[in-house]
């Protein structure tokens, strides 16, 4: 007697969820081509466009550069420290440095750069869009002439997506100075045989997937709470959600490209 | 409902386009420094010469791998293909500041261990050969720690069945312990191990030699007893060899004082010779005295013939 209509609503509610889903990644997908169609303008480089932009990039990513580097140094020493032990304590200190080489500078580092990126600059920059969008000339403005999009949503995806490549990009290159130091010490005689367990470990397919994985990881923090916020309706009771819904998206993208990585890497 | 209040807009930024021209340069400079090592890394700036290496089996060969020489890697795996004969071709690169260390008598060997992945080592005994070839091809001597195994195995069943056919019930073994068992017990019986040896009159002969050794062996002992008593008895041989030792110590010390009897002549003799020459030298002056007086006589002669009238002229005159 009760069971039929509670399937029923069930699977309206189902087929609503699905719907907000697609509707939710093809919103995500609409604001990055729109996105990309403004970055790949000249005019966004030029004048109170491009003040608008550096201003972004340097007040998001000056701020957490040098700690970052510290506790990304501390991060590399550690695990660099418990591989070399585990591997002497096994013998197998050959193998040590390819392995320091490929969890650290291939996996945890740039994993560990992105997503600090995303606590630090994009979904700060995301709340902020949220709290602009209420106001007056929000809406009508997008609906005329997509403005705000161009004033105040592209420099935050911009500026997060080069925070995160950069945070990456120094990471990296300390990680891999703390490895050699860690190994050979403050001498060079060790660099040639360094950088052949590098070349070793850096080939063409891996330093490809790499490079890929690093930008796409940008892309998807950058851009999945930016769109989680611009989907929802312009509230500030339904931001909140909006945001939880933007880090489930961003995660499970994180999920997939680690994924689509290892695959690419290992398989 | 609309919030009224605005988000606060970001404090502009002292040396905006410097400080983000500045970041944008350490990105690129950071990615750009990146790849360029990574590019040197994989040996993209050397000159390299190829050397391909020919194996039946190119199992737990990858590509990147090093070949080591004497340790220290001087090739990197470029490609493995398979060849129309079936055999595993190894691409090699080697860069050309490291292809001196190849040589045309080089050895190349593929060793599998058990832990870890393949090794692929060259070994060059030569060094004064002519050096390696750009593209030689060679064969490669396989070493598989992991392919040794089941021959150790078969070896070792091998030896078991060798083992367990010895120690079988009916195997030659045991019937030679058995037999050796079957001796022991003779050995054991009444004749002891005569009883071993062979047949009653056979045993009869071997004790009757064995009396006839006893008596000789007495006889033996009684003749070394009268040797004994004719070399060391009271008149025996090194009695009187002591004997005639003495006399000879005596014998020599008689000749030692006629010795010295005739070294007191000599020195007499030696005197005699040293008088005799003093006499000759007395002799010497005698004589010159004798001349000096004949000298005079005759000079008294020829004066007398001078005075004398009926004295011949004996003067010389010159003309």
């Amino acid at each position: 007697m009760f069971a039929a209509p509670s399937i029923q609503e069930a699977l309206v509610e189902l087929a609503r969820a699905a719907k907000r889903a697609v509707a939710g990644w093809w919103g995500i997908v609409r604001l990055g081509a729109q996105l990309l169609e403004m970055a790949l303008t000249p005019s966004t480089y030029s004048g109170e466009a491009w003040r608008n932009l550096a201003q972004h990039i340097v007040q998001d990513t000056t701020p957490m550069l040098a700690w970052f580097t510290v506790l990304t140094t501390l991060i590399s020493l550690i695990v660099i420290r418990i591989v070399m032990v585990t591997a002497v304590s096994y013998g197998l200190t050959q193998y040590a440095l390819e392995m320091v080489v490929r969890v650290l500078v291939l996996e945890l580092i740039p994993l560990t750069a992105v997503l600090f990126a995303a606590l630090r600059c994009t979904i700060p920059n995301a709340a902020e869009v949220a709290a602009l969008r209420p106001h007056e000339g929000w809406e009508t403005s997008v609906s005329a002439g997509r403005e705000p999009l161009r004033r105040e949503v592209l420099p935050r995806v911009v500026s997060g997506l080069f925070s995160a490549l950069m945070l990456a990009a120094v990471s990296c290159t300390v990680t891999l100075v703390v490895a050699y130091l860690s190994v050979y010490g403050p001498v060079t005689s060790g660099l040639a045989a360094y950088t052949r367990t590098v070349g070793h470990v850096f080939n063409p397919a891996v330093s490809l997937i790499l490079g890929l994985k690093i930008v796409f990881l940008g892309i998807a923090v950058a851009l999945v709470p930016m769109a989680a916020v611009l989907d929802a309706a312009p509230t500030r009771r339904r931001a909140t959600s909006a945001e939880l819904r933007g880090l489930v998206r961003m995660f499970v993208v994180i999920l997939l490209i680690e994924a689509a990585s290892l695959v690419g890497n290992y398989y | 409902m609309k919030d009224p209040v605005p988000p606060a807009m970001p404090a502009p930024v002292a040396h905006l386009q410097f400080k983000a021209a500045l970041l944008l340069a350490l990105f690129v400079l950071l990615v750009g420094g990146t790849a360029l090592y990574l590019m040197y890394a994989r040996g993209t700036f050397e000159s390299t010469q190829r050397l391909v290496l020919v194996a039946e089996d190119s199992e737990g060969v990858s590509v990147g791998m090093d070949m080591t020489f004497a340790g220290f890697p001087i090739g990197r795996v470029r490609r493995v293909e398979l060849a129309e004969d079936g055999n595993a071709r190894i691409v090699i690169d080697v860069p050309r500041k490291d292809a001196r260390w190849l040589r045309t008598s080089s050895m190349f060997t593929l060793v599998r261990s058990l832990v870890g992945g393949a090794a692929l080592r060259a070994y060059s005994g030569v060094p004064t050969d002519p050096p390696l070839p750009d593209g030689a091809e060679r064969k490669v001597l396989i070493g598989d720690t992991a392919a040794e195994l089941p021959r150790l195995v078969a070896s070792a069943r091998e030896l078991l069945q060798n083992l367990a056919q010895l120690s079988a019930s009916d195997a030659a073994l045991a019937t030679s312990l058995a037999n050796l068992q079957a001796l022991t017990d003779k050995a054991k019986g009444p004749r002891g191990v005569m009883g071993v040896l062979g047949s009653e009159s056979d045993a009869q002969k071997v004790s009757t030699a064995l009396a006839r050794a006893n008596a000789l062996l007495a006889r033996l002992d009684s003749m070394a007893a009268k040797a004994d008593a004719q070399v060391l008895g009271p008149d025996g041989l090194v009695r009187e060899g002591r004997a005639t030792i003495v006399q000879l110590g005596a014998l020599l010390a008689d000749a030692r004082a006629s010795l010295k009897q005739v070294d007191a002549v000599l020195a007499e003799a030696q005197g005699v010779a040293t008088n005799v020459r003093a006499a000759t030298t007395d002799l010497g002056a005698l004589r010159s005295e004798v001349d000096a007086t004949v000298r005079k006589v005759e000079q008294l002669v020829d004066e007398v013939n001078r005075k004398w009238p009926f004295a011949r002229d004996t003067e010389l005159k010159l003309r």
